[in-house]
């Protein structure tokens, strides 16, 4: 036990302490207020005084029918993106999974639009979906699949529509890239005990592929759902909540709120609930996941 | 055993096929950016539009007009600097976490990283108020420094929990010697897991990097300064001002922010498939 | 190994001194900043890096100016929060219509108590724009430039569909409708833009059809938003939007001014600085412009226009000169060259201005009426908006929509 000995409490509290500050700081301390700022009375013109009101500020956010719009905006958002990219991202990765030559090439290609910001993704495919833009063009004086200019930007659920297209593009070289690594590690063995049995590509995915990257598919399913619900930037840059907010998600109206209207209360009351939601949602996943295991 | 191979060729080209339309749908919104940042600015409501600007309409005057801009430069730094600054503290915090919670686990220090890990399912943006008036409290407002510790708190828990998988990988057997011959805790941090955990840090500083550079929410809310403006900001500037749009200027600066990260993504390739497995794989 | 710690080491190392730099280079000169809403490539904002702020910089060593230009509604909601952010500009060029709230905040310098030579100054400037400054018997800022908005008209299609610029609010109706449908290349063309849904674009046409928004004293709005002439005045609009007569506020439509200058929008209705833009980005569009057609209540505009006012964290004295340098004659005219129509008296006898030809705007401001000058009024106008876009989609009908909104600005007006 004198190698023990060797090990300094001190050197080690000294090691994590700087990290447990910054995150303590700017991360803790935010969680906290957060949730104190909710139940109080919070907006432009009392930021000195802030009043406790209680649940006041819930009951407002509940009570509100452009909150329920906005709710369900972004569970639509989540519901169509996340499996939307992973199917994608998975049918890719079965492919690269089976070829040889150019792998890397287009396992390259097809990661850039996760390494181009939301910036500029949501610019180009503003550029790309507006009334007069090209894709218009395309589809009615090309293809003639449509009978004039799809108002893409302009409607509630088109506008959404432009939003998950931009998400799915942006997100499938994300899934591509864990569900390769994934699927390289299930053992071949299986598959070829599979093949002498018969089984067609379709039932060896049901039985092989998919219990054996559950893992994977888990860790997508949580990572992504937070990231759905974490739609801001695209929002903001395609459609700006028009028309009248129809297209806003939780965290766009969310943002409003705060920084356009001063209700800081109601803001964080907004975002306390979408944490639990979060929180609430993950532990769902997690026991659907560990459930079908048994 | 013939019709098999006759199969499989058939199922390569399939695959090829697929791969390559996939391929085409995933650049094209690109080369539309890059195609329209060629073309002047009175072209881009011609009619009929067309995906690629006529040959004798090809300009790069949207790129002069860019780079005769002081600004851009500017911006162009203030994105660097905050990035750089935000991996190398993230990455030095990062890892000195991570070895503490990999190397010396108990129950205080794995209750502390559970915590840590519970942070993540909360969305940054969420936190953008109560951060606002801490900013604020802090001085930190239009303060361009003042967005790098923001930005490090927010990487902090994957970063630990990316490099923690490699510092519980380090072999007890060389800490112990560490340890026989003397050695004690910083020097060990120092001297044997850093170098050890490296590749981690490198790819995970790379998504680090990637964050900061693309970050625009929070700098958008703090910064109002012209010359303390990132990129994304500079950018969405451009584009919001009011009725009439110069898509020449956005696309051909979105095509110049874009070329340190493409670069950096394809010459660290490995790492960032590297970091991005590790994650999931674990997970 | 080791290359990549020592790597870290530096740069952590290059980092802390460039942070510690800025910090040595400072001395006494002030500082102060200036945030405004001309557009980061206009000619206004050329003007104002490349002329104006040499020039006060020049006359004032010892003072500098960052100028931080802002979009119109972001510089808005920027204003507010830094408010509470102890991060305010010393001076800002703000809408005449966010006065009110300002004021009510706080946050503004009463300059006729602070300032000693405040009379001299104001005095200079038009007393009806300086009206604009007033809350409560004191006067909150000087008026930088006025502007109302006119009719603009693409010449060519108006002479295509051989009609002439209404002068009738039937008439204008009639127009925008002929002036709509398909051009040569097949692309639909719309006779009138309306960039937004907001009470800069809708009050012009609920005054001049005899309407209002709230009564004289601005305490009730129900029996004004919700009266049979307003009402009437929405449907119309509404109606022209449902036919394809109307468009431009939709996220998906060209901008207002590319559509212009491309021939997609006939007419609009536009500021004094929409011939500088025209002359920069659309050279050869030729375009004539008209007032308000006439309605019930007449040809009603909207004032518009903005203020230069302090907060009360600036650096007073340094702001001050700056406030008079802006609103001097020499910087007014200079602004005057893009569009920008003065109110310092002297600047307005000058050539310049004379030679602008303002004067279809100067007889509309005559005419013009102020959007309400409440504190709430940000807020109305963001209920204005959703209203709005329920009539013009059809979800609910001028009648109800103009109903609930007087309901909701009678709560805000209290």
């Amino acid at each position: 036990m004198i190698t023990k000995s060797r090990i300094n409490r001190l050197q080690i509290v000294g090691l994590i302490l700087p990290g447990l500050l910054v995150f303590g700081m700017f991360t803790i301390y935010p969680i906290v207020r957060l949730f104190w700022m909710s139940l109080c009375d919070m907006s432009f013109a009392s930021m000195l005084v802030q009043p406790y009101t209680g649940l006041t500020n819930y009951r407002e956010v509940f009570g509100d029918t452009t909150f329920w719009t906005v709710f369900a905006n972004s569970i639509v958002y989540t519901l169509v993106t996340v499996p939307g990219q992973m199917a994608l991202g998975l049918f890719i990765a079965i492919l690269l999974n089976g070829i040889r030559r150019f792998s890397v090439t287009f396992r390259v290609i097809n990661y850039l639009p996760v390494v181009t910001s939301w910036v500029i993704a949501s610019l180009v495919f503003r550029y790309v979906f507006n009334t007069e833009g090209l894709l218009n063009y395309f589809l009615w004086k090309i293809l003639g699949i449509t009978s004039g200019n799809v108002r893409w930007l302009d409607t509630r659920w088109s506008g959404l529509s432009v939003a998950m297209i931009l998400g799915i593009w942006k997100g499938i070289g994300w899934n591509m890239v864990i569900f390769l690594a994934a699927l390289q590690q299930v053992p071949a063995e299986l598959y070829e005990a599979a093949e002498m049995d018969g089984c067609s590509a379709w039932k060896k995915f049901v039985n092989i592929t998919i219990p054996a990257i559950r893992g994977t598919i888990l860790f997508a399913l949580i990572e992504l759902t937070i990231g759905g619900f974490n739609v801001f930037t695209s929002i903001k840059m395609i459609t700006g909540g028009r028309p009248a907010h129809q297209t806003d998600t939780l965290l766009t109206w969310m943002y409003y709120k705060a920084f356009s209207t001063g209700r800081f209360g109601y803001a964080a009351a907004l975002s306390f609930v979408m944490a639990l939601s979060l929180g609430l949602l993950a532990i769902v996943q997690f026991r659907m996941m560990r459930n079908r295991d048994v | 055993m013939k019709s098999k191979s006759v199969a499989n060729f058939h199922s390569a080209v399939l695959r090829y096929l697929l791969l390559a339309i996939g391929t085409v749908i995933f650049t094209l919104p690109m080369v539309y950016m890059i195609s329209t940042s060629l073309r002047p600015n009175g072209a881009l409501y011609e009619y009929p539009p067309r995906f690629f600007p006529r040959w004798e309409a090809l300009t790069l005057e949207n790129y002069e007009y860019i780079l005769h801009q002081s600004k851009f430069y500017l911006n162009f730094l203030n994105s660097v600097l905050v990035s750089v600054s935000t991996i190398v503290l993230a990455a030095l915090t990062g890892s000195a976490m991570a070895f503490v919670l990999g190397k010396f686990q108990s129950r205080p220090t794995r209750l502390l990283f559970a915590f840590i890990i519970i942070t993540m399912i909360i969305p940054g943006t969420t936190m953008i108020v109560p951060q606002f008036e801490l900013a604020t409290m802090l001085g930190m407002v239009n303060v361009l420094w003042g967005l790098i510790p923001f930005y490090v708190a927010w990487v902090i828990p994957f970063t630990t929990f990316m490099i923690k998988g490699f510092m519980e990988n380090i072999p007890d057997e060389i800490m112990e010697a560490a340890w026989i011959d003397g050695a004690d805790v910083w020097t060990v941090y120092i001297r044997i897991a850093t170098p050890l955990a490296s590749p981690a840090i490198a790819s995970v500083s790379i998504f680090n990097f990637l964050t900061a550079w693309e970050e625009y929410p929070w700098a958008n809310t703090v910064i109002n300064d012209n010359s303390k403006r990132t990129l994304p900001i500079a950018i969405a500037g451009f584009f919001g001002q009011h009725q009439f749009t110069q898509w020449g200027y956005v696309f051909s600066m979105s095509v110049l922010s874009l070329i340190p990260v493409v670069l950096i993504f394809i010459l660290c390739q490995k790492f960032f498939i590297q970091g991005l497995t590790a994650g999931s794989v674990k997970g | 190994m080791h290359t990549f710690t020592r790597f870290l080491a530096v740069m952590l190392a290059c980092i802390m001194v460039m942070s510690v730099c800025p910090a040595v280079a400072e001395d006494t000169t002030v500082t102060i900043s200036f945030w405004h809403h001309y557009s980061a490539q206009s000619a206004e904002n050329e003007t104002l890096m490349n002329v104006l702020i040499p020039a006060f910089e020049a006359e004032n060593p010892g003072i500098k100016v960052n100028a931080v230009s802002h979009e119109w509604a972001e510089l808005h909601d920027k204003i507010l929060v830094s408010a509470n952010s102890n991060a305010l500009p010393d001076v800002a060029r703000c809408d005449i219509a966010w006065l009110p709230e300002f004021q009510k905040m706080g946050i503004l310098v009463a300059l006729d108590e602070e300032m000693p030579d405040f009379t001299d100054v104001s005095g200079r400037l038009l007393d009806s724009a300086m009206s604009t400054t007033r809350i409560g018997g004191h006067s909150y800022a000087l008026a930088l430039n006025t502007n109302s908005k006119i009719v603009f008209y693409n010449t060519a299609m108006l002479e295509a569909a051989d009609v002439k610029a209404p002068s009738t609010m039937d008439e204008w109706v009639e127009t925008v409708k002929k002036l709509s449908g398909e051009n040569a290349d097949g692309q639909q063309v719309w006779g009138w833009n309306e960039p937004a849904l907001a009470g800069w674009n809708i009050c012009p046409l609920i005054w001049s059809f005899g309407g209002s928004l709230t009564n004289e004293e601005q305490t009730k709005a129900t029996g004004y938003i919700n009266s049979p002439a307003t009402v009437k005045a929405v449907e119309t609009f509404a109606e022209l939007v449902k036919a394809g007569a109307i468009t431009g506020f939709n996220a998906g439509d060209i901008p207002m001014t590319d559509g212009f200058g491309t021939g997609r929008y006939a007419m609009m209705l536009e500021g004094p600085w929409k011939s500088a833009e025209l002359a920069g980005a659309y050279p050869d569009v030729s375009y004539g412009t008209a007032p308000l057609p006439a309605g019930e209540g007449g040809s009603i505009s909207v004032l518009g226009g903005e203020d230069i006012a302090m907060f009360n964290t600036a650096s007073k004295e340094a702001a001050w000169k700056f406030m008079q340098f802006m609103t001097s004659e020499y910087a007014e005219t200079e602004m005057a060259k893009c569009g920008q129509i003065p109110v310092n008296k002297a600047a307005l006898e000058s050539d310049t201005v004379k030679a602008a030809d303002y004067a279809p705007f100067i007889d509309a401001i005559q005419t013009a009426r102020a959007r309400p000058t409440v504190a709430a009024w940000s807020e109305m106008d963001n209920e204005l908006q959703v209203a709005m876009h329920a009539v013009v989609s059809g979800e609910k009908t001028a009648q109800e929509a103009m109903d609930e909104l007087a309901a909701a600005w009678d709560l805000l007006l209290k």
